[in-house]
């Protein structure tokens, strides 16, 4: 029953409001527009939007010293997560069977177990820094431990299936994904996407009025 | 008078001389029949040892099978773990270890624990502030050694819920949620122990790096042991850390590092050759399991319930200054005095406000 | 009741891996299981023997007293059989087994074992008796057809014994007596030892 369910009509549920969600905050986004920026441009937008991009992926040096523990473990889970959705054996042929068709080249068993070891060493570091920093946990909202816990079951119950020898366990993880999917679109977790045009949008303000970024 | 005396002398010589021949001919000829038997004995050993020796091909099959002697390796077509070996003695070792000895007195001893820390609690009940909290605080831990205590409680906490489910679960979870019930539960635990149980080396490393400082023993200690700690009424003079919360971390330090070990080898069993480390792995990782589990009960205790103001210390990284007045009064002594110690360790602690204090290089917490 | 027990005659055994083929063919095991091996003792040396050995089914079986989810059961012929529903692939059984008869699918590094295979007894498993999923996990079911396992049916030599132990050993037994006891034939003259009587 409860297996019927998670496979079937709240699979497709959760693929429609995941989509649909995404979808409509973009447009949402994009619907805002921009601000009228009445001063002489003394820069094309352009570079510094681009700029942004690749800057935000590295800690300024003035604060590098500071942020070297989440860099460290912001980069461990984030590159984790990413590389375990896409080459991990199960994720692949799930993939190829219900979304795309196709498939491609997936990891080795052991490399599939260290990168999740990896990922969740960054993302339980990254949890407790945020409980523990004063400053995080005061401008934390529930949003955000509720996107750490949900990211965080779905990667518990993922690898509480990894012997793949029941049914139980591979709905309970498909049933936490759903979870997470339909909660992606309204949350935080939207950056996964939003962080790339946000940071062109800051990126080209800055570089109209010829900040050096 | 001077020759008699010479003439004496010499026939006393000669009779001593006399007794004692006779004394021995009288102990010793009696002896003889005893000797000739004795050496009819030995010669008798000596001519079975010579026939057991010699080769009996019954014999020494059964024993090579059995590995009696030595570790024999016969020769198979079949390629896998130790399979020359026909009868392997180590698994019976095993088995007893576990089935005898690790389930019933490591349940006897962490429920033992956790019962006299219940029974204390209700005798004894929290261990108050003498005078209520000031609200002076002293910087105690920084960000670095919080993350870092947490990561490893959090991994600890998991691995050994886990592990006592994989141990315990076929007498207590059997019964409720039936085999096939179970056997979803321990495939989940078993595969959660084996992933999180790299991270807990992390943890122990991370633990190792950053709480090292003050946590070696001194002469003081002593005096600590030789008080109970205190659990007896009055406290024990103690700098940073007392003598108990340096056992804690030494605990923690070796038999966290005899947990990674042999775990590592369990889960790398394919790269170990035959079963025999394997099971001395688990029978190291077994024990040290259930004494690390054990004596973090009364760690737990002593961190919430047992102790007010405690938790302070991990939670908000400083503690209040009656606190460390009654429990740290080195410690809270130095930080009094030495006001560039407290700056020192404001800045550190960064008010709460700078991220994680001056982190130093290659200190990364848990890398 | 029966109490099923293989036995294997050190004097008779060829080491000729009929068995193991007979095991393979018979249950279909996958590539890298074997539920039979024959081990030869000091090979090429005086005294070589060799040993056919598979689970040997034993009445206080190590393997069911460590598995942490007790999927072993003893049969009414004590047969040791295991659920592979329940099976987590932990591998205790193989450490406590003496004579290495469990067997797993995979040895990857992280422990990733996959389910425990063993000899059978040729009795097949929990499953329904001759259901495709018995034969699947578990193979063939002779038992339960009156059969005796395929490795000692097809034993070139008769070396290996399966059945009833009491009539095991009575064969046994028989053997002996009409060799004349090995120890006097192939070892020790124990006269010429120097030993009266």
């Amino acid at each position: 029953m409860f297996e019927q369910l998670v496979d079937g009509i709240l699979w497709d549920i959760a693929l429609v409001i995941f989509f649909v969600g995404i979808l409509w905050r973009i447009i949402d986004v994009l619907r805002r527009g921009t601000r009228r920026d009445l001063s002489v441009p003394r820069n094309s937008g352009v570079p510094g939007a681009i700029m942004a991009n690749i800057r935000g992926f590295f800690p300024r040096r003035e604060i590098a010293p500071r942020v070297r523990m989440k860099v460290i473990a912001g980069y461990m889970f984030h590159l984790g997560l990413l590389i375990l959705l896409f080459f991990a054996a199960p994720h692949v042929k799930f993939i190829a069977e219900h979304i795309t068709g196709f498939s491609w080249a997936a990891m080795p068993y052991w490399a599939f177990i260290v990168t999740a070891q990896v990922a969740f060493a960054g993302l339980i570091l990254l949890w407790i820094h945020r409980l523990l920093h004063p400053v995080t946990r005061l401008i934390s909202r529930r949003d955000d431990h509720v996107g750490a816990i949900l990211v965080f079951l779905v990667m518990l119950t993922g690898c509480m299936a990894l012997a793949e020898i029941s049914s139980e366990l591979r709905v309970f993880h498909r049933f936490t994904v759903e979870l997470l999917m339909i909660y992606f679109p309204f949350s935080a977790l939207m950056h996964a996407i939003m962080f790339v045009p946000s940071r062109a949008y800051s990126g080209a303000t800055f570089g109209r009025r010829g900040v050096n970024l | 008078m001077a020759a008699e005396n010479r003439h004496n002398s010499g026939r006393v010589r000669k009779i001593v001389l006399f007794c004692v021949f006779s004394l021995l001919v009288v102990v010793t000829v009696p002896l003889i029949p005893y000797a000739i038997d004795a050496y009819a004995v030995a010669g008798k050993q000596a001519s079975v040892e010579k026939v057991a020796a010699l080769e009996n091909p019954a014999i020494n099959l059964w024993n090579d099978v059995r590995q009696r002697n030595e570790r024999t390796q016969g020769l198979t077509q079949v390629q896998g773990v130790d399979s020359g070996v026909l009868i392997n003695k180590a698994g019976e070792d095993w088995r007893r270890f576990r089935v005898e000895q690790l389930v019933p007195y490591g349940a006897w001893f962490m429920g033992g624990i956790l019962g006299a820390i219940v029974l204390y609690y209700l005798l004894k009940g929290t261990q108050m502030m003498p005078g209520g909290p000031t609200g002076v605080r002293i910087p105690r831990t920084t960000l670095n050694q919080r993350t870092a205590h947490w990561f490893t409680a959090g991994v600890f906490w998991l691995l050994a819920v886990t592990g006592l489910i994989l141990l315990y679960g076929r007498f207590v979870l059997i019964p409720i949620l039936g085999s096939e019930g179970f056997a979803v539960t321990a495939s989940a635990c078993k595969e959660m122990h084996n992933l999180f149980g790299p991270l807990f080396i992390l943890a122990v490393v991370a633990m190792f790096v950053l709480f090292i400082k003050g946590n070696m023993y001194n002469l003081g200690d002593l005096k600590w042991f030789a008080k109970g700690g205190g659990m007896f009424g009055g406290h024990v003079s103690a700098g940073r850390f007392n003598a108990g919360e340096k056992t804690w971390f030494w605990l923690v330090i070796m038999f966290g590092s005899a947990l990674c070990v042999s775990g590592l080898l369990l889960v790398l069993a394919a790269l170990v050759p035959g079963r025999e480390v394997l099971s001395l792995a688990h029978m190291f990782h077994g024990i040290s399991a259930v004494l690390l589990i054990a004596v973090s009960f009364g760690h737990i205790y002593l961190g919430t319930v047992g102790v007010e103001g405690t938790l302070d210390s991990m939670t908000t990284g400083s503690v209040d200054a009656a606190w460390a007045k009654a429990h740290h009064d080195q410690w809270y002594a130095e930080m009094m005095n030495d006001s560039a110690a407290v700056e020192a360790a404001d800045q550190e602690q960064g008010s709460g406000l700078v991220e994680g204090g001056v982190a130093k290089p290659g200190q990364a917490p848990g890398v | 009741m029966a109490r099923m027990k293989f036995y294997c005659d050190a004097e008779r055994c060829i080491e000729c891996n009929g068995c193991v083929t007979a095991c393979k063919n018979e249950n279909e095991v996958p590539w890298g299981v074997n539920r039979r091996r024959v081990v030869t003792i000091k090979d090429g040396e005086p005294g070589e023997r060799s040993l056919s050995v598979a689970c040997m089914h034993c009445s206080d079986a190590p393997c069911a007293a460590v598995c942490p989810v007790d999927c072993f059961y003893t049969t009414d012929d004590g047969i040791v059989l295991h659920d592979k529903d329940i099976c987590i692939g932990c591998g205790y059984c193989f450490y406590a087994c003496p004579f290495g008869a469990p067997q797993f699918p995979s040895d990857a590094a992280f422990a990733s074992r996959g389910k425990m295979d063993k000899c059978t007894f040729c009795a097949g498993g929990p499953e329904v008796t001759h259901s495709s999923e018995e034969f699947t996990k578990y193979g063939s079911n002779r038992v339960a057809e009156g059969k005796l396992p395929l490795c000692a049916e097809m034993c070139s030599t008769k070396a290996l014994l399966a059945g009833d132990a009491d009539v095991l050993s009575d064969i046994y037994r028989k053997r002996m007596v009409n060799r004349g006891a090995s120890v006097m034939n192939w070892g020790v003259q124990f006269k010429k030892a120097g030993i009266d009587g």
